[in-house]
């Protein structure tokens, strides 16, 4: 079932929403794919902003809860792709950024760290559908309909970016035992 | 070593945005609805609102359209007028023209009469 048709099995127009609650319901969401894409903390946030913005201008046709999350996710998605074409160096790295306030369930900072580095350092699509992969723990299926491309072109970015991520976590741990 | 599935879930795990996140949003929110706002209220005057130079070169533009105009005007009636006394001049002549024709033939008919009168009286 297409993700549009899910929406109109669900409550009906978000329009009479209070924005402000729907902002904080999903800033973490749109923050963190733009700030795991850009790699530039202010940056990630004025982006977040402009989608938010955005949003409020198209409350109206949005249908139901998980229609604004949809929308939120492509919308997103489509804008760090845009910025990234066309912007300068960031200024504030992911190193600098603070460590996500959730409980991790791994206990290596270094591990954490030096991953999201290298998910920056990825070609665009890749990154960006490893990032809706594991941080939105989105299915190859709604990818692909978030970002409009196959299925099979998802499973193929899913693959090359993982062995890319592998290699060089695996080279990095390599150099810092030598 | 290597990293799992877990290993990058936990690493690209959603973080919070920053402090005071909302309130900048609903900020811009309202600036934007107020800009537009503001927009639509001047949209039939903001012609006046417009920069000093674009309305100083029409100014220039206007006033000397209107002077060349007026010149043009001065100019064309010089020369309408011009013309009409020139065809005056020309039809005076004309008229003295024939008035001297018209003596001079006078003149030839007197000489001509008073040679025939001294001949006959001869």
């Amino acid at each position: 079932m297409a993700m549009a048709d899910r929406f109109l099995g669900e409550a009906s127009s978000v329009a009479g929403a209070d924005f402000a609650h729907l902002v904080r319901r999903h800033q973490s969401m749109v923050f963190a794919i733009a700030l795991h894409f850009l790699a530039d903390y202010s940056a990630a946030e004025e982006l977040a902003q402009d989608v938010f913005v955005q949003l409020h201008a198209n409350l109206a046709s949005l249908q139901s809860e998980a229609h604004v999350t949809f929308w939120l996710r492509k919308v997103t998605a489509h804008r760090c792709i845009d910025h990234k074409r066309r912007r300068k160096p960031p200024q504030i790295s992911l190193e600098d950024a603070p460590e996500p306030s959730e409980p991790a369930r791994v206990t290596d900072p270094w591990m954490a760290r030096r991953l999201r580095q290298v998910v920056a350092s990825l070609p665009e699509k890749p990154r960006l559908v490893v990032i809706l992969r594991y941080q939105e723990d989105m299915s190859p299926e709604d990818i692909a309909e978030l970002l409009g491309m196959p299925v099979a072109t998802v499973k193929s970015h899913l693959q090359r970016a993982l062995a890319m991520l592998r290699e060089k976590v695996t080279r990095t741990i390599g150099e810092g035992k030598t | 070593m290597t990293h799992t599935d877990e290993d990058l879930k936990s690493a690209l795990r959603r973080c919070e945005a920053p402090e005071g996140f909302t309130d900048r949003v609903l900020a811009r929110v309202a600036n934007e609805q107020a800009v537009e706002s503001t927009s639509g209220r001047e949209s039939g005057l903001n012609i006046f609102s417009r920069p000093v130079l674009p309305w100083a070169t029409v100014a220039v533009a206007s006033v000397a359209l209107i002077a060349g105009g007026i010149h043009y005007r001065n100019v064309q009636r010089e020369r309408t007028q011009g013309e009409a006394a020139k065809q005056q001049l020309m039809l005076a002549l004309r008229i003295a023209s024939s008035k001297l024709q018209l003596a001079k033939a006078k003149v030839n008919d007197i000489n001509v009469n008073q040679t025939k009168n001294r001949q006959v009286k001869e």
